[in-house]
């Protein structure tokens, strides 16, 4: 399909002899699809001598992704991002689904905004599906609570004051009761700001010798147990409540999701590619993976003791909010995507302008551009044998997928490689690199400590709702 | 020059663009540093204390935060090797027109600045200048984060009384949490092989607790662990060194410590507590001094207390990190 256009249906396409996973028939391996005027026609799974040579190491066919967390910038900051270059960059990284973050200017608090998103992404021309969560509070200000009913009558699929965490209790705590009444989850930002004002780096080793201000991990911990002690004193007044911590960084506050689901409360948790992969190391100059931070005991290695620090210190594309944490949380993360603690990975993808990056670090703007990043983080922990291919691809599918409550049959719901229905499905192949070069990025936002290194597995194709969202024109999409 | 005294490798060469941090310095830069401050300290001993070294060199001074004796000493030890000085405080400049710290490095660049002296009041600022200035950055202090020339003219006072200051016991009591100056102290001594101990409330220690443990058994290649405590008469005991930071107000507001008068009354730098050091124990203080705080007033001017002499000294290390910084070799200074 030379000549295939973005947006336009793909009228056919065969990949043979490649890794199949599909996380809703929870299988994976050899296998062939073939997609026929957009609609998955066929997924055969191979057997035998057929399926020899075929490795999860090379070509992958997977469901498109689904990222219940990117920050747009439209309205308000289109110099940062717009929702066309925002849904060009999520296909770049095998999201077929993106919900954004209502934390634009004017903040997504009444429908009204939500028009004017949902406008833009028509005039894309992108086949990659916006779904829209809508602020709690009006302005985000944390007073008052937002036209959520209006919201959820427009399509809101959750509200979030992200940026910022609802300060208020009671507020935290009647927007729950709201929002189960719609069937809505609330997605909470957690942080204690008196714990973080001024804070610049994770407390720690590396903050002490950067002299920046600490970030505690206590920050995220005791909001998390706030949020969910509010979500237990709900529960019987409003059945319907959900809550859902996004970005977790820390042990403590993974640990009391745990204690949480333990006890059957409606809570679910996500974590990001930058907080699983990345350290706070990161901000001294060091570049390794999280796991290779870690020495044989399990606890945090010192780059100044060991020779890692490789690049400058205090780059910017490292300030994030909650900050990058140091190896031991960074592996609370991973080991809550194999538990289960966390349901899924977000990308939290934030791209900002250079002129808000390129400052002192602590006059920063906070985020990581990471939606065309995720993936490519998640295969080097797999490739390094810290999490199951599977795993990996169930935290960008069914697992966010459940977190919205997604009902069958609703577009985009499956994530699965389901026979009969639009094709939605990312071709990757494993076995390549790429190095991730600012006009590599169709994000308008750079910022990202990952700038001129190399990742591993290079997308060749996204097909969202059976139409062509992205496509290698270097790579070889084994199609025709 | 006492050359006995102060070990000096015959290859050591200055390997620095610029001079961000203590942290990059080999023991043998160190020493090379204290080697060129001596040969600087005989050219204030002249009549006209002026070496014509840096003729020619535009040295910009851009302070983004108040100072007085730091910038004046920057600025004298420029002049007394010929340089042209251009100072700029950030007050009156477009800085609070909302230029950024990268326009103004830039233009600072092209109004001819060879080096930039910079202080700012964002730790690694000066990292971002470096990044942008086609010369040398020199940091004048960072934030909570470095302050490279206070530390190595600390360590030349400490040198010139006690000689090497291997297994000395200095101690540096006060608020180390938001001082560049304890920052850049623990990589500079460390380096030298001092015991170095590290004292004040657990408030404004917070941090360097696990700093110091995490190089309990051996710090970072090059370096030796260090002593953390909130106990003053475990620290002063038998200590070689004593310097005082100084407390700022600020800190009761931030809730860190309950009042001044309780600061003055457990970790104040008095006689009594003195008592403790050696009876020749060096007492220092980077300045400014807020007396009858973190020092007794009559502690401040005890004969062994060297606070002056660092001022002095001050002004032939910054000389010496010029002088490198510009490409000089030491035996050259007093035929320049």
């Amino acid at each position: 399909m030379p000549d295939l256009r973005v947006g336009k249906m793909v009228p056919l396409l065969e990949i043979s002899r490649a890794w199949l996973v599909d996380p809703v028939g929870e299988r994976e391996g050899p296998g062939e699809v073939v997609v026929r005027d957009g609609i998955l026609e066929a997924v055969t799974w191979l057997q035998g001598a057929e399926a020899d040579g075929i490795g999860p190491d090379g070509v992958l066919v997977l469901p498109g992704f689904l990222d219940i967390h990117v920050h747009l910038r439209e309205p308000g900051n289109e110099d940062a991002e717009t929702v066309a270059s925002g849904l060009a960059a999520a296909a770049h990284g095998g999201f077929t689904t993106v919900c954004a973050m209502p934390n634009t200017t004017p903040a997504a608090d009444e429908p009204g905004v939500f028009a004017r998103v949902a406008g833009a992404a028509a005039t894309s021309g992108s086949p990659v599906e916006l779904l829209l969560h809508g602020a709690i509070t009006v302005g985000r200000g944390g007073e008052r609570l937002a036209a959520l009913g209006e919201l959820a009558d427009a399509g809101a699929v959750g509200f979030s004051d992200d940026g910022s965490p609802v300060k208020s209790a009671i507020i935290l705590r009647n927007a729950l009761l709201y929002a189960g009444m719609l069937g809505l989850p609330i997605v909470e930002h957690a942080e204690d700001v008196t714990l973080t004002a001024g804070a610049e780096a994770n407390e720690g080793l590396v903050a002490t010798i950067l002299g920046l201000k600490g970030w505690p991990a206590a920050a995220e911990i005791s909001a998390v147990e706030r949020a969910i002690a509010i979500l237990d004193s709900v529960r019987a007044d409003a059945p319907g409540a959900r809550l859902h911590l996004t970005h977790l960084s820390t042990a403590g506050a993974l640990d009391a999701v745990r204690r949480a689901k333990a006890a059957g409360l409606p809570v679910t948790c996500d974590v990001t590619p930058h907080h699983l992969g990345f350290t706070d190391e990161w901000v001294a100059g060091a570049r390794r993976w999280a796991w290779e931070a870690l020495d044989g005991a399990g606890t945090a290695r010192d780059p100044w003791a060991d020779g890692a620090l490789v690049a400058r210190p205090y780059a910017t594309a490292c300030r994030v909010n909650p900050p990058l944490r140091g190896a031991v949380d960074a592996a609370a993360c991973l080991a809550s995507l194999i538990d289960g603690t966390a349901d899924a990975v977000v990308t939290d993808h934030a791209p900002h302008t250079a002129v808000d990056k390129e400052t002192e670090f602590g006059l920063a703007a906070h985020g990581i551009s990471g939606v065309e990043l995720a993936f490519g983080v998640l295969l080097a922990a797999v490739a390094a044998g810290r999490l199951p291919l599977a795993r990996a691809v169930a935290a960008l599918t069914v697992g966010p997928a459940a977190v919205l409550g997604a009902r069958p049959g609703r577009r985009g719901a499956a994530r699965g490689l389901v026979e009969g229905e639009p094709a939605d499905l990312v071709v990757v192949d494993a076995g390549d690199r790429w190095r991730v070069t600012a006009d590599a990025l169709a994000s308008r936002g750079k910022n990202t400590p990952l700038l001129g290194r190399e990742l591993p597995g290079r997308v060749l194709l996204t097909v969202a709702q059976g139409r062509l969202a992205y496509r290698d024109v270097a790579g070889d999409a084994s199609g025709s | 020059m006492n050359a006995s005294r102060i070990p000096t490798p015959p290859d050591v060469a200055w390997q620095q663009k610029h001079l961000l941090d203590v942290d990059v310095l080999s023991l043998a830069e160190i020493q090379l540093v204290m080697r060129t401050t001596d040969a600087m300290k005989e050219v204030l001993a002249r009549p006209i204390s002026k070496v014509p070294a840096l003729r020619g060199t535009n040295v910009t001074i851009l302070f983004y935060e108040a100072s007085t004796r730091t910038r004046v000493s920057f600025e004298v030890a420029a002049k007394n090797l010929s340089a042209d000085v251009v100072n700029i405080a950030a007050s009156s400049s477009s800085v609070t027109k909302g230029e950024s710290l990268v326009d103004t490095i830039r233009t600072v660049e092209a109004l001819g600045a060879d080096m930039i002296v910079m202080r700012h009041g964002t730790s690694g600022a000066p990292y971002l200048a470096a990044e942008v200035f086609s010369g040398s950055i020199l940091n004048g202090g960072d934030g909570w984060h470095a302050h490279p020339s206070q530390a190595l003219l600390d360590l030349y006072t400490m040198r010139a009384h006690l000689g090497d200051v291997r297994g000395k016991k200095v101690v540096i009591l006060g608020d180390v949490l938001h001082s560049r100056v304890a920052r850049s102290n623990v990589w500079s001594l460390t380096a030298a092989g001092a015991d170095l101990w590290i004292c004040g409330p657990t408030t404004i220690l917070r941090g360097f607790d696990t700093w110091a443990g995490r190089w309990a058994s051996g710090g970072a290649p090059g370096h030796v662990g260090f002593t953390v405590t909130s106990d003053v008469g475990a620290a002063l005991r038998d200590a070689d060194v004593v310097m005082a930071l100084r407390l700022q107000r600020e800190r009761m507001d931030a809730g860190l410590l309950p009042s001044l008068r309780e600061y003055a009354a457990r970790f104040g730098l008095t006689r009594e507590r003195l008592a403790v050091a050696k009876p020749a124990a060096l007492v220092m203080h980077p300045g400014p001094m807020n007396e009858g705080v973190e020092i007794a007033p009559d502690v401040a001017v005890l004969d062994r207390s060297v606070i002056t002499e660092q001022v002095t000294n001050g002004v032939a290390v910054r000389m010496a990190l010029l002088y490198l910084l510009a490409g000089g070799h030491p035996e050259a200074v007093t035929n320049a």
